[in-house]
């Protein structure tokens, strides 16, 4: 890594003319992404902190207000417990980050090292596996869990994330472009274990494969809904989108500001866990960092 | 090649093996449910025998149960339930509530789910608001519903409490057996404002402006003309109406399985077009921003009044009036008056389920909530705003009697009592115009409505693609 | 002898490693699904019913679908959406990357940048359709008040009644939440580029346009085909923004083929069986169009692939071979 930034900085210093027109350019398209990706989450939390009528008047304010501790009564009043949809949110969406981004790498690079008989088939089936529209194997989905009796538990929300065609294939394309095979077989050679090889040798390896899968699936569990909605009926059980729904569901009476001060909370955690992972996309953990 | 065929052979044997056990399995559970359910017919059956008539059943609970599950989209009746407990310290269970919002389309799943399956998590009693309701009194649902005599509900109550007609056609089974009741009645009214009355017609007396805006749409459309004149808006937008003219259809969307366009309902296009054409609205669409300004006055014409039942009064105009006392924003601007045609707006229905194990108790709090017309009962709480202590939001019931005896004056009305017109509106409300496809077939007929209006269709475009939307969507004959 | 028992026993660790991945998907997959295949075939509708049958003919709900224009109208607004947000979302993220990646001409604040490019995918579908309704509000509205008071438009429009508008702000809606996902998978592709391939770009004074056409992109088809095959597959389900934004209003202008199938299944009737169909036809759908792009993107990437194997494979016997020597 320090070899990388000193290379940029000696490149750095022979920018011409022509390239600070485009790095002006550039700028300019970067700052306004980024003003229309700061803007909603504005806008959100400014409404967290205005009244129900405030934001029914006008939904859109780029100024805080006052009623923040009022939506904060509304909120607790409501049968919304945030430590405990903040817990049994963690929980699940740990459990399934932890899942898809272990089996997964462990499926991938079961399909990228091993030379096994059923591996083109089984590559093929995953891809057609990813075919499968979501919404519908939804309804199956369902019946089964209910024959099983397994609602209000979190493993039917866990336990599938196991099997993530999508991420495996994610993790194979990144292992057959960052994995030289002659790192394993040089371990197998110093008399490493297969398993010994996996989590120390390719695990490093794939940490920005890993970490970008992570963030993904932690985000899409954290804010899936539809799934617990229907299996978790039990209060004790809800995850916080669950709440944040129910804090909606009154169409006689929503309470708007508790409602976005809901979504602000629910969306913190998030942006710590982001905050986080991101670490190892930012900087780029190259592949060359890890075999120097 | 041997590869690849091996590969599919596999992927097929794979395949059969799911389906022949996947069936295998529905086979199985197919003949465990069933006995049980046969017992469970035979039951009801012999009770049915032992008492002929409306008179309530002996029933008793099963004592082994501890607990009772109670399903609900809001936390309004599970709130009830903790006053019933406060009220009958000795209740011996405990109650399991499950609240699941309608927002996201999951409270039917769920509970379809959750009635299906059966065993100790299910629900016991269950709640249905009015854009579901008749599939769970009438439609698909209505196999899990105990008629509340089952319950051993004294069904003579209905009459004594003098219970909105429309909430018993909407909660009566197709044997004739009342499976459904509200706590509230939901019957509409024109809600109106007393300044722009006064300004127009010299006058904000209730009596003479219903005299004004009705009966019937002719006379609406007089008014709305003489409104204008003045520079105000009758109604904010087309959606204002509906809610009138779809209750007020003597036939529902569907007719022996097929699609029908009620004539009151196809004349909505007319209606909305001519307030669209004359500017006689604010052109907002219900529940958008818009719709909540006009309510203080915000949008670019002065709005006149809304449709709508108790409710709207309580938890929308009155939180976006701009006011909490007189005098502030339109608060204590507003008069209630019977409407041009008479309709009702949401509601919600308490169903018990058939396979309940604590029989008694489930009819016990069902019939508390649902009929109950003395001071402790959950009405009288309701109509009074004291359910949670004094002050509270007054609404409408369904009981006539409670609201006779309750005080239904409210300060945003100026001082008006709103029960001396929400009662008779109860009256005029009808249960039997309504479907379990209702709320699906309004969307795509609102939204039809809205391009013809638009000008973007002509009227038998508009009918024509409405059509074929139900006939896509819906399993309904479209002719 | 000794070889081949060595080599077995490593391909063995491929079946090993994989059973989770397949017991798993087994049970909570593909039993579903394979259930929602048959329910195709039959006739199961409505609430409760225990009785299924199978139809005489077959593929009665198959020829019900097909005859259907919602479903006509929802394929093709699907492709139109998918086609529209895609395009700019592809571009918009492979200069992004192309910037970010950039080794003599770095952007300052690049880290904060890349942190809040991926951000709109981090809040939840219903929160987005709520905002953007309100933006586009009519008569009242911000976009509306603004076009107003710019003296662009004298009454205030009804954007959300017209189909191509509404279309396009679906579009957008994906877009916006989309190009950061997809900028991150391409840069933790770049980031698993052997960086002394980049040195020896920049000590023969490649300039940062060539080194990325003739090194990045090059190395990079493995993962564009991952940000492909994922995106159409994501574009072809497109369910919650045009579910919860529009509700495949206005006049079905923003029906896509998930809605649709979403409401043959949930939306009054409960047609399982038909949406079972849909779902089935949409699954075809996809393994054609996945298909045609593994096709076209496959050659180069095969050779290399088979090339490499081989490599793999003859030095792994030259090792055996030398081992084999000197025990």
């Amino acid at each position: 890594m320090k070899y990388n930034d000193d290379v940029g900085v000696r490149y750095g210093n022979n920018i011409s003319r022509g390239s600070y027109v485009a790095k002006t350019l550039k700028y300019i398209v970067c700052i306004l992404l980024a003003i229309i990706s700061i803007l909603p989450f504005w806008i959100m939390f400014m409404n967290a902190t205005r009244g129900t009528y405030e934001i029914q008047q006008n939904a859109i304010s780029l100024l805080p207000s006052t009623h923040l501790l009022s939506n904060m009564k509304v909120l607790h009043g409501k049968s919304f417990n945030p430590v405990r949809g903040f817990i049994n949110s963690l929980i699940v969406s740990t459990g399934v980050t932890a899942c898809t981004v272990y089996f997964s790498l462990l499926t991938a690079y079961a399909l990228v090292v091993y030379d096994w008989r059923m591996r083109q088939p089984f590559f093929t089936f995953i891809m057609a596996v990813m075919l499968i529209p979501a919404q519908v194997s939804g309804i199956g989905f369902y019946q089964f869990m209910y024959k099983l009796n397994w609602t209000n538990s979190f493993l039917p929300l866990i336990l599938p994330a196991i099997a993530a065609p999508a991420a495996v294939f994610f993790m194979r394309q990144y292992l057959l472009g960052a994995l030289p095979l002659d790192i394993v077989d040089s371990a197998r050679i110093d008399g490493a274990g297969e398993f010994h090889i996996f989590n120390r040798i390719v695990l490093p390896i794939a940490k920005p494969a890993m970490a970008t899968q992570a963030i993904f699936s932690f985000v899409g569990s954290w804010n899936n809904l539809f799934t617990p909605l229907i299996l978790l009926t039990k209060q004790d059980k809800y995850t916080m989108p669950i709440m944040v729904s129910l804090l909606r569901g009154d169409i006689y009476k929503t309470e708007y500001g508790s409602v976005y001060l809901g979504l602000s909370l629910t969306v913190l955690p998030l942006f710590i866990i982001y905050f986080v992972l991101s670490k190892y996309i930012i900087q780029g953990v190259a592949l060359g960092s890890v075999k120097g | 090649m041997k590869k690849r065929i091996f590969t599919i052979l596999l992927a097929l044997t794979l395949l059969l093996t799911f389906v022949v056990t996947g069936c295998g399995d529905k086979d199985k559970t197919n003949d465990t449910e069933k006995p049980d359910e046969q017992g469970e017919v035979e039951g009801t059956d012999d009770s049915d025998d032992d008492d002929e008539g409306e008179e309530a059943s002996e029933v008793t609970d099963d004592p082994d149960v501890k607990v009772i599950n109670l399903w609900s989209f809001t936390d309004e009746v599970p709130n009830m339930l903790e006053k019933y407990k406060e009220l009958n310290p000795d209740f011996p269970y405990e109650i399991e509530s499950t609240i699941i919002a309608t927002t996201e389309g999951a409270y039917q799943p769920a509970l379809d789910e959750a009635l299906a399956s059966g065993g100790d998590d299910a629900p016991d009693i269950y709640c249905a608001e009015a854009a579901f309701v008749l599939k769970y009194t009438q439609g698909d649902a209505h196999q899990f519903a105990a008629p509340y005599k089952d319950l051993g509900i004294d069904l003579n109550l209905v009459d004594e409490a003098e219970i909105a007609p429309y909430t018993v056609d909407i909660g009566t089974n197709p044997d004739g057996d009342l499976v459904g009741l509200g706590y509230q009645a939901t019957g509409g009214a024109f809600i109106y404002r007393r300044s722009i009355a006064k300004d127009v017609w010299g006058t904000d007396d209730p009596d003479v402006i219903k005299e004004k805006i009705g009966p019937g749409w002719d006379q609406f459309f007089e008014a709305a003309e003489e409104l204008k004149a003045k520079g105000y808006a009758i109604v904010s937008g087309d959606g204002d109406i509906w809610h009138a003219v779809e209750n007020s259809s003597d036939q529902g969307w569907i007719v022996d399985g097929k699609l029908n366009i009620d004539p009151k309902r196809e004349e909505f296009l007319d209606l909305s077009k001519k307030l669209k054409d004359n500017d006689y609205h604010n052109d907002t669409q219900d529940w958008d921003d818009a719709w909540f300004a006009d309510m203080k006055d915000a949008g670019p014409k002065k709005v006149f009044g809304y449709f709508g039942p108790a409710w709207l009064i309580n938890y929308t105009i009155a939180p976006n009036c701009g006011g909490e006392a007189a005098g502030e924003g339109t608060y204590g601007d507003w008069a209630v008056c019977e409407p041009n045609v008479g309709f009702f707006w949401g509601g919600t229905w308490i169903l018990g389920n058939k396979d309940t194990k604590a029989k008694a108790t489930v009819g016990d709090i069902i019939k508390w909530i649902t009929l109950d017309s003395s001071e402790e009962g959950l009405q009288h709480f309701w109509a009074n705003g004291t359910l949670e202590g004094p002050g509270g939001t007054k609404d409408t019931v369904a009981s006539n009697k409670v609201m006779a005896a309750s005080d239904g004056t409210l300060d945003f009305l100026g001082g008006q009592d709103m029960f001396d017109v929400f009662v008779p509106a109860n009256e005029f409300a009808k249960g039997t115009n309504l479907t379990q496809y209702d709320e699906t077939i309004n969307t795509y007929w609102r939204d039809q409505v809205r391009e013809y209006t638009a000008g973007k269709k002509s009227r038998e475009q508009a009918i024509e693609d409405f059509k074929q939307q139900v006939a896509d969507n819906l399993d309904i004959i479209v002719d | 002898m000794k070889r081949r028992k060595k080599s077995v026993s490593y391909a063995k660790y491929g079946y090993i490693f994989s059973i989770p991945f397949v017991v798993v998907f087994l049970i909570f997959s593909l039993y579903p699904t394979i259930y929602t295949a048959v329910i195709g075939f039959t006739d199961l509708k409505g609430l409760g019913r225990t009785d299924i049958n199978f139809l005489e003919d077959p593929f009665l709900n198959f020829k019900a679908i097909f005859k259907n224009p919602s479903f006509i109208k929802s394929l093709s607004n699907t492709a139109i959406i998918w086609l529209m947000n895609f395009i700019p979302q592809i571009v918009i993220a492979l200069l992004l990357t192309a910037w970010f990646t950039n080794r003599r001409n770095k952007l300052k604040g690049q880290g904060a940048f890349k942190f809040l490019f991926y951000m709109p995918n981090i809040m939840t579908a219903a929160t987005i359709a709520i905002l953007f309704n309100s933006l586009f509000a009519y008569p009242k509205g911000p976009v509306n008040d603004l076009l107003m008071m710019l003296g662009i438009s004298e009454k205030p429009i009804e954007f959300l009644r017209e189909g191509w508008t509404a279309r396009n702000i679906v579009s957008f809606i994906q877009f916006w939440m989309w190009y950061g996902h997809t900028m991150i998978i391409l840069m933790a592709g770049v980031a698993g580029i052997d960086p002394t391939i980049f040195e020896s770009a920049e000590i023969d004074g490649a300039s940062g346009a060539q080194t990325f056409f003739h090194i990045t992109l090059p190395n990079l088809r493995t993962i564009m085909l991952y940000v492909l095959v994922t995106s159409m597959l994501g574009g072809l389900q497109m369910f919650d923004i045009p579910k919860l934004f529009l509700n495949g209003g206005p006049d079905n202008a923003t029906l896509t083929t998930s809605v649709f199938i979403y409401n043959q299944a949930f939306s009054g009737s409960y047609m399982y069986n038909r949406a079972a169909a849909a779902s089935m036809i949409m699954f075809i759908i996809a393994v054609v169009l996945s298909g045609l792009l593994f096709y076209f993107m496959r050659d180069e990437d095969e050779v290399k692939l088979k090339k490499e194997k081989k490599r793999a494979r003859k030095e792994q016997a030259r090792r055996a071979k030398e081992g084999g020597s000197v025990v």
